[in-house]
């Protein structure tokens, strides 16, 4: 019953209200951007909305199967093909340029990880590469993948890693298992490019809720009865620590259950089982993922990052009995790190890599090279948050009931 | 049942707002009388575990009330002078809350507060938001939570305060009705708020108890008398320098007034029998709250 009263106080607050609607209002906007999806037609025009999605994930659909040099050097000869009709001819007409583009549609991701796989360096990345290649270049697609790293790493890296450190990413490069497996994965791709904005939304929004759990019953000054109470100073304590926890838990599932659904129910969830790789944002990435394992690693990333700062926006609550000063911290969390990542130095990048920033943007830190070494073992950054943020935040549990619990009052 | 201070000593940067203080109390109710200031709140906030003291101890049972923790809270019910509540819950919202949080199952919590809503004549706004009622109602919500764990112990902190002279004495006759068989600690600064109900009276001045009995024990104890005289309404002045005036009433011809002295003040001075306002005068140098307590006689 204290638990279901501490959430009614939450709640009950107009702020707490008003809280809730902007959520879900910056919920639908979220899904509105993330499912703009605009597929160009045969006239060089841009459609847009549900048709225009099955339009374009049919196009797809069409190169989806085993990407191998056969379907490389397909991609490449349809390429060339296109350019040499005379709508690719043409130059500075924007409608030719548009049905140039709207056919080669279907294979666009593809050409995309050609862009990477033949670029001048590991850093480089040449939109029109695949203009520029014969299909018997094909075959070097996969090694080039390797072959830039390598050449990054020991050249314009040579000191941002140990020798340790760049022999695990490229075991890592060549762990990956080739030829992928291509398929339309728009859904996931848009699901991802969203996920920090949600989570970070859903963060600062449950930040301003679990700020006053603690801090007002002081400014309600309903502390002196809540601490004569017989439970006052021990269950009353833990039921406040576990409504700010099911508070965190519940809204933070049910705005990402809301998103994953309305997404992929949207621009659909085909390829879940296929490595990120196929997508040219995670081309570099040297976690070896599927897409579905991505998203799991996002939400739970997202869960722990969110649990991490409610909890912590709630400890300065209960230490310090203001919301105000507990509300600012899911900001400076949040948006500090990127004030201070213009401070480029090896150092500064280490520290960054470990805020509990990075873990509301896991599909963005996917593509970080961000190593920790521990003696001759190597480990990336993700699982490094994961097990500090959730030791953490088991931690802070009895550290906020602790500190709630012994408030000597005025 | 004994509820003991022993040397109970509180002080704040320089200010010793509780002095030493030693007192058992039993069942009954015990008024605590003293100007703002004098540090009733502290002693009633250490009495609640609320705060610690600086030194001293108090005991109930003979066991120290931070030593047995929830035990001894089990058996408190308090009243802040400050009453805070969620201001977006309903009256019974509220007081379902605070049963929780005072040990009470879902169920014995319904009925207790069916019961204690009748009682303090709020059962009519028991879905009322907090935030909704008026000073009056808002101390009777707070008795009424004081109350819900059956407390063994009840401690109102100037319950009456803001409160008009209909709800004062409204307020006065429900702590005397519950008062029954348990310890009642009531601290006011307005005499008649404890005059009647009050076993035991309890003056505190600068942080110590300077006096205590009941009422006609108080009473005795001013070793001047009271007197009644009419004076010109120009000679008030002076007889305020001169003598400590516990009331002034204008009356046609100038001003009658009631003044502590051994002496006879003027002439015509009639000798009247003192009254606790008068004690409170006496012991504390000032007026208490006078025109409230014409308001009520």
């Amino acid at each position: 019953m204290m638990l279901k009263y501490e959430i009614k106080k939450v709640f009950s607050r107009t702020g707490g209200k008003i809280s809730l609607f902007l959520l879900v209002f910056l919920l639908l906007l979220t899904c509105y951007f993330a499912t703009s999806i605009s597929y160009v037609n045969e006239k060089g025009e841009s459609e847009n909305g549900y048709r225009a999605v099955q339009k374009l994930r049919q196009a797809k659909k069409e190169w989806a199967g085993l990407l191998d040099d056969e379907k490389l050097r397909a991609v490449l000869t349809e390429n060339a093909r296109i350019n040499a009709m005379p709508e690719g001819q043409a130059e500075n007409n924007v409608t030719l340029s548009n049905i140039t583009y709207g056919r080669k549609q279907g294979f666009s991701d593809i050409s995309s990880l050609i862009s990477h796989a033949f670029a001048d360096g590991f850093r480089e990345y040449d939109y029109y590469k695949a203009d520029s290649l014969c299909a018997e270049q094909a075959g070097n697609f996969y090694p080039n993948r390797i072959r830039l790293l390598r050449d990054w790493l020991y050249d314009e890296a040579k000191d941002q890693f140990s020798e340790t450190e760049k022999t695990w990413i490229i075991a890592q490069y060549e762990a990956l298992e080739t030829p992928y497996i291509y398929d339309y994965s728009d859904g996931w791709q848009q699901l991802f490019e969203f996920s920090p904005t949600i989570i970070m939304i859903t963060m600062l929004v449950l930040g301003y809720l679990v700020s006053g759990i603690f801090s007002n019953e002081f400014s309600l000054k309903a502390d002196s009865v809540f601490y004569s109470s017989v439970y006052g100073r021990n269950k009353a304590v833990s039921a406040k620590v576990k409504a700010g926890i099911c508070i965190t838990t519940t809204l933070y599932f049910i705005m990402i259950l809301l998103y994953t659904v309305i997404v992929l129910l949207y621009l659909g969830a085909d390829s879940m089982n296929h490595p990120i790789q196929i997508s040219w944002k995670n081309w570099k990435t040297f976690y070896n993922l599927t897409f579905g394992q991505e998203y799991l690693l996002i939400v739970m990333g997202g869960y722990i990052g969110c649990l991490f700062i409610s909890l912590l926006t709630m400890f300065i609550s209960a230490k310090t009995k203001s919301s105000i000063l507990a509300v600012i911290v899911p900001f400076i969390l949040v948006f500090l790190p990127s004030f201070v990542s213009f401070f480029q130095s090896s150092v500064v990048n280490k520290i960054l890599g470990l805020l509990p920033d990075r873990l509301l943007q896991i599909s963005t830190a996917i593509n970080y090279f961000d190593l920790y070494s521990i003696g001759q073992t190597v480990v990336p950054a993700i699982p490094i948050l994961f097990l500090l943020y959730g030791i953490l935040s088991i931690a802070l549990m009895p550290v906020i009931y602790l500190e709630y619990k012994q408030k000597q009052l005025g | 049942m004994e509820l003991k201070m022993n040397t109970l000593t509180k002080e704040f940067q320089t200010l010793r707002a509780v002095n030493g203080i030693s007192y058992t109390m039993h069942n009954g109710v015990y008024g605590l009388l003293g100007v703002n200031g004098a540090g009733k709140t502290t002693l009633m906030r250490m009495l609640c575990t609320l705060m610690k003291p600086d030194s001293g101890s108090i005991t109930w049972n003979g066991v120290d009330i931070f030593k047995l923790d929830g035990e001894y809270r089990k058996l408190l019910g308090y009243l802040p002078q400050e009453f805070g509540f969620y201001p977006e819950f309903s009256v019974y919202d509220y007081l379902m809350y605070i049963a929780s949080i005072k040990g009470l199952r879902p169920t014995t919590a319904k009925k207790r507060i069916e019961t204690l809503l009748s009682q303090v004549g709020m059962s009519k706004a028991r879905n009322k938001k907090m935030k909704k009622l008026s000073g009056g109602m808002k101390r009777r919500v707070g008795i009424a939570q004081a109350m819900l764990n059956d407390p063994k112990i009840l401690i109102l902190d100037e319950p009456t305060a803001g409160l008009d002279p209909n709800e004062r004495i409204r307020f006065r006759n429900l702590i005397s009705e519950l008062s029954e068989d348990r310890m009642v600690l009531l601290s006011t600064h307005i005499v008649s708020d404890i005059e009647y109900i009050a076993n035991e009276i309890l003056l505190m001045k600068d942080g110590s108890l300077t006096l205590s009995g009941t009422a006609e024990e108080i009473i005795a104890s001013i070793p001047e008398k009271i007197w009644n005289c009419t004076v010109f309404k120009s000679e008030i002045s002076n007889y305020m320098k001169q003598y400590k005036i516990s009331n002034i009433k204008t009356v046609a011809d100038g001003a009658q007034l009631r003044v502590i002295s051994l002496e006879s003040p003027c002439e015509h001075a009639v000798l009247e029998s003192a009254t606790l306002e008068d004690a409170f005068l006496y012991y504390f140098g000032e007026k208490a709250e006078v025109n409230e307590y014409d308001a009520e006689i």
